[in-house]
């Protein structure tokens, strides 16, 4: 494969990547409206509980390694090179700061109600990864759409 | 008052017929880094910078500015 195929092959997975990441991000804050709509119905399913923490760590994953691990080493260091990784980097900020904010929240709604420690790991866990993925898809479309 | 990296990239590229995808190949990063560096988006850094001049054969300060908005 010719350098520019590579090039263009990354550019391909990249768009394809941001709207993927976009997607599932989309999909995990969607499912947690089940989660938080119907607690007595699921907040005990175990089931549901290892979906939903699956369902993190997978996405943790995508955002620690861009995804495409099965591409060949030299597309996926055009997928993740300094545009990406900077992108990545403002993500993670913004999922900090998510954290920290939904920490904060939480420990308000503790002072006038009961919350569990499931339920607290549950909704900062959810806000924090969930704003990271948004962030870096978000970016990187909009990186995609210049020009 | 704000400063911001101007560059000439846009304008040297189309000047030697080259698409965004060859400079890209040229320089070893991806389109999108292309792109967003010469949109003014992304600022490269010293090692992409050194890279993109020599591509064009250029230095580094025929290339990019810095200007006050």
């Amino acid at each position: 494969m010719g350098d520019v195929d590579r090039v263009e092959k990354a550019e391909r997975l990249g768009r394809k990547r941001s709207q993927i990441f976009f997607v599932l991000a989309m999909v995990f804050f969607a499912g947690q409206s089940v989660y938080f709509g119907a607690p007595e119905a699921t907040r005990d399913s175990p089931a549901r509980i290892g979906a939903w923490l699956i369902l993190v760590i997978l996405m943790l994953f995508l955002l620690a390694t861009g995804g495409f691990l099965l591409q060949g080493r030299d597309v996926r260091d055009l997928l993740n090179d300094e545009s990406a990784r900077a992108s990545r980097v403002a993500a993670q900020a913004v999922g900090f700061w998510a954290t920290i904010l939904a920490l904060i929240a939480v420990y308000v709604e503790s002072m006038f109600d009961r919350v569990t420690l499931n339920e607290a790991v549950h909704i900062v866990g959810t806000i924090g990864v969930g704003a990271a993925l948004i962030s870096f898809a978000t970016r990187e479309r909009r990186a995609h759409r210049l020009g | 008052m704000a400063e911001r990296l101007a560059n000439r990239l846009r304008a040297e590229r189309e000047f030697r017929g080259w698409t965004q995808a060859e400079l890209a190949a040229r320089v070893g990063v991806s389109r999108k880094t292309i792109n967003t560096i010469e949109n003014g988006v992304f600022v490269p850094s010293t090692l992409t910078a050194l890279k993109i001049a020599e591509s064009f054969e250029r230095t580094v300060d025929e290339l990019f500015s810095v200007v006050e908005d």
